[in-house]
């Protein structure tokens, strides 16, 4: 099920209260927050109305605010042997068909 | 002579903030991205439905009706009518919320 991904770029100081209206409806609470919905005419409607103010892309799936926030997060650039022994057996296995 | 609160007219009191009467070309510049970014938006809204089997009246009408960036005269790019003005145009950035509002269409004519 495809899904809107908007992200508003603009704040909506000074504008008309319909449009603030329309972010709240939409979820979009501050700056570069960023929420899904089901593509549907309804949603295109609202995102009609503050066209000028978001970011939109058509998405395959939405994702939680947890799944945002692992994706924004860096690698690490360490594991932990004990823990991520998995992790471990696939890099020596990647490294041992590289030599 | 340097800092928030040097002695420029603007600063010194008084009722001065002036507007250039003209944009920079790097105002235009991001006009023009802005003009963009909507036409972007709109595309994807159409083809997103278009793909449910959708379609809606609203961008229907915006597709028929608005000039997309490319399409749009410099004229109607960065001024805008006002009948108040001498010859009846104005620079785009003298209206208000100039960067978060769609100002496409001027009056036939002028």
């Amino acid at each position: 099920m495809p899904y809107f991904r908007i992200t508003l770029m603009r704040s909506a100081i000074g504008l008309p209260s319909k449009t603030h209206g329309v972010l709240a409806a939409l979820g979009l609470k501050k700056r570069m927050a960023t929420v899904y919905h089901p593509v549907s005419s309804s949603v295109a409607g609202q995102i009609m109305r503050i066209k000028e103010l978001v970011d939109v892309k058509e998405v395959e799936h939405a994702m939680t605010k947890d799944e945002m926030r692992a994706a924004r997060r860096p690698d690490p650039g360490y594991y932990v042997e004990k823990r991520d022994a998995k992790v471990r057996r696939e890099r020596e296995g990647v490294e041992g068909l590289a030599v | 002579m340097f800092g928030p609160f040097r002695l420029t007219n603007p600063l010194s009191g008084g009722l001065l903030w002036k507007i250039p009467w003209r944009l920079s070309r790097h105002q235009k510049y991001r006009h023009r991205e802005r003009l963009r970014r909507v036409d972007g938006i709109v595309a994807t809204l159409d083809t997103a439905l278009a793909r449910q089997g959708e379609s809606m009246k609203r961008v229907e009408r915006w597709k028929l009706e608005m000039p997309t960036e490319g399409e749009m005269l410099p004229k109607d790019k960065y001024t805008v009518f006002d009948r108040k003005v001498k010859r009846y145009r104005k620079g785009i950035h003298k209206l208000p919320k100039w960067t978060r509002v769609s100002q496409r269409l001027n009056p036939p004519g002028f």
